[in-house]
């Protein structure tokens, strides 16, 4: 698996990582952001309504000096005693400096500031067409000054005071409303903070989830997945998927398992094989030791007979001959054992040649036919050849075991059928009897070994391994054996094998001729 | 092909009913030789080449006893043994087994036979023991 392959189209767990916390850092720093901008702006509101405090202070200052210079001018009028002006003296001294004041603390509330300049002017006015005139005038006659400080000044100073007035509940609305306005700021304020610390804390819960959900969880998996691997389970696999490399992890793993489950198959069945041919070999030794007893027996045998009892020439030399034959079929059978390919093809028992069938279901009909009198075995062969391939003796055993079949489950006697004809690409066979049939319940179980059904008490004699060994038989040439039959009308078996591609060849005749020379 | 020959070899001294009926079931024609000829006369004998026939002679002709190869084609020896024990007529004739296969003794008995003989066997061995397996029925 190529690594790009497991890449395509899909951001890595790293990028997935850094960009989910790069998120997180920005939802936090803007949260903090709007936190310290609210208190910017409650600071701002806090310092303006210090500044409204101010303003207030200093225009009460101011109008302190007024009422001073108003009370110095009216007690100097009335006793015309010079010391009457010294606090007049010192407000025209301190005045300037408070109307700069003023105007400096109300410089950014321009309505405020329009006020505060009328007022000032009003002072001005005040102090230059009435103060000052009355004292000049108030050098040459008190009296007329008095009759103008008590009409034409209380005028003036009730005028002043309006305005004064005017000035400072404007300027306690303006406190009132910068007082609420820091307020809202700071409610905002605290509103946005814990908002924001909220939906940081939630950023991160999810970016938490996120991680154990994408990266925890498959992890988990994958490591429960390899303990059921190593407990030997190998096809247990994960839920592909997850981003980035915990989805290369997850599908590197199946891959693993994968390889390690065909790895195991390969080697099981590798395994199986030289099992197979572990055995094969032992029923070699079997067989091998079977087949060279029986002609020693023979060798042994009549040499121990010719040693100890005295015989005839003629018998004499007869038993000889089977001694010579005997001995030579030794030799024979040592050099086919020799034949260490016949291991190797795993068909050491298995005879495969082309065998002509019509001629042999000739010899079987003729076998069994003068078997019973009470039969007439009707024999339906065609004149061209039915070649099948495989082991001629095992074939004529089962046609053997049909026929004696048919023979010995129709007692009354009546016709057997044998009939074999080309069918497609396989040759037919078919026994058909007129007996007693076979009852349905037992049909299902008649190739079992050993079962007979009822007629093991019927007094008809039988192994029940007929029709077991011949459907082995004729499965191991590569064929299918059935029955058709009803209970008191007969039955019918039939077989077919697969006919055998072209005519015998050389090669198969030479192994026909050597078996000829065998036996 | 197929021996199913009754060969009486009995002699003429004897009364027939008294002549013990052996049948012989082996493949290997010689070796079936080798058995009439290690008995030296004295007992009507049947062939049988393979199992099936081995079986279906045994219970048309009820022998005294049977010489049984347990390689056999079609049935095997051990299956027409089983057949044999499973007929109420032959439960109780006498088996030799005489075999190639390396069989214990002890498992060709529990199987049904009466005696066994491996092969290759002394001819006056075979003798002796099929004489007492026939005294003692």
């Amino acid at each position: 698996m190529s690594v790009s392959r497991l890449r395509t189209g899909r951001l890595s767990l790293q990028e997935r990582l850094v960009a989910g916390s790069v998120l997180l850092a920005i939802v936090v720093a803007a949260a903090f952001v709007i936190l310290i901008l609210s208190l910017a702006t409650l600071r701002e509101a806090t310092r303006q309504e210090a500044q409204s405090r101010d303003v207030t202070a200093e225009a009460l200052m101011l109008q302190k000096l007024v009422l001073d210079v108003e009370t110095s001018l009216r007690g100097y009028v009335i006793t015309g005693q010079k010391s009457f002006l010294e606090p007049y003296d010192a407000a025209t001294k301190e005045l300037p400096d408070r109307y700069s004041e003023l105007d400096r603390l109300v410089a950014d509330e321009p309505a405020q500031r329009r006020r505060a300049i009328l007022l000032i002017a009003a002072i001005r006015t005040y102090i230059s067409d009435f103060v000052e005139p009355v004292l000049a005038f108030g050098a040459g006659g008190l009296a007329a000054a008095r009759s103008a400080t008590d009409i034409e000044g209380t005028r003036r100073i009730d005028g002043i005071r309006k305005r004064f007035d005017n000035f400072l509940e404007a300027e306690d609305v303006l406190v009132a409303s910068r007082a609420e306005s820091a307020d809202e700021g700071s409610k905002l304020a605290i509103a946005l903070g814990v908002s924001g610390l909220a939906a940081s804390a939630g950023f991160i819960l999810l970016f938490a989830l996120y991680l154990a959900r994408s990266i925890a969880r498959p992890v988990r998996e994958a490591a429960s997945g390899a303990a059921q691997l190593a407990g030997g389970d190998l096809s247990m696999r994960l839920h592909e998927g997850g981003p980035g490399e915990v989805g290369d992890l997850t599908r590197a793993f199946n891959e693993m398992a994968e390889r390690l489950q065909v790895a195991l198959g390969d080697l099981e069945e590798q395994n199986a094989k030289l099992r197979d041919s572990d055995r094969m070999k032992s029923e070699l030794v079997n067989t091998v030791s079977h087949e060279l007893r029986t002609p020693l027996a023979g060798v042994l045998g009549f040499t121990s007979l010719l040693l100890s009892r005295d015989f005839d020439g003629e018998t004499r030399r007869h038993y000889l001959g089977v001694v010579d034959a005997q001995a030579r079929r030794l030799t024979e059978l040592i050099d086919k054992f020799l034949d260490v390919r016949r291991i190797e093809e795993g068909r050491f028992a298995r005879v495969e040649e082309v065998v002509d069938i019509a001629p042999l279901l000739k010899e079987e009909a003729q076998l069994y036919g003068a078997q019973s009198g009470n039969h007439r075995l009707e024999l339906d062969v065609p004149s061209e050849p039915l070649p099948v391939r495989g082991d001629p003796d095992g074939l004529r055993q089962v046609i053997g075991n049909l026929l004696s079949n048919a023979i010995k489950y129709s007692p009354e006697g009546g016709v057997v059928e044998l009939a074999a004809e080309l069918d497609g690409d396989s040759v037919r066979i078919v026994v058909r009897d007129q007996g007693m049939g076979i009852p349905a319940p037992q049909q299902p179980r008649i190739f079992t070994k050993f079962f007979r059904g009822d007629v093991a008490t019927s007094g008809i004699s039988g192994t029940g391994l007929g029709l077991a060994v011949s459907r082995d038989i004729v499965e191991s040439h590569g064929g299918r054996i059935g029955f058709t039959s009803a209970e008191g009308e007969g039955s019918t078996f039939w077989l077919e094998l697969p006919e055998a591609n072209g005519a015998t060849s050389d090669q198969e005749n030479d192994v026909k001729e050597r078996k000829k020379g065998e036996t | 092909m197929r021996p199913r020959k009754i060969d009486d070899t009995a002699t003429p001294r004897e009364p027939l009913k008294n002549i013990k009926t052996i049948l012989i079931c082996e493949d290997e024609p010689a070796l079936r030789e080798l058995v009439r000829a290690s008995l030296n006369g004295g007992y009507r004998f049947a062939e049988a080449s393979d199992g099936f026939v081995a079986l279906r002679l045994a219970q048309e002709l009820t022998p005294d006893a049977v010489i049984l190869d347990l390689m056999l084609p079609g049935l095997s020896g051990l299956d027409v043994l089983a057949g044999l024990r499973e007929d109420e007529r032959l439960r109780h004739t006498r088996v030799l087994v005489v075999t190639a296969w390396s069989e214990t003794r002890e498992d060709i008995v529990a199987a049904g036979a009466d005696d066994f003989l491996p092969k290759p066997f002394e001819p006056d061995v075979l003798k002796a023991k099929l004489e007492s397996l026939l005294a003692e029925s």
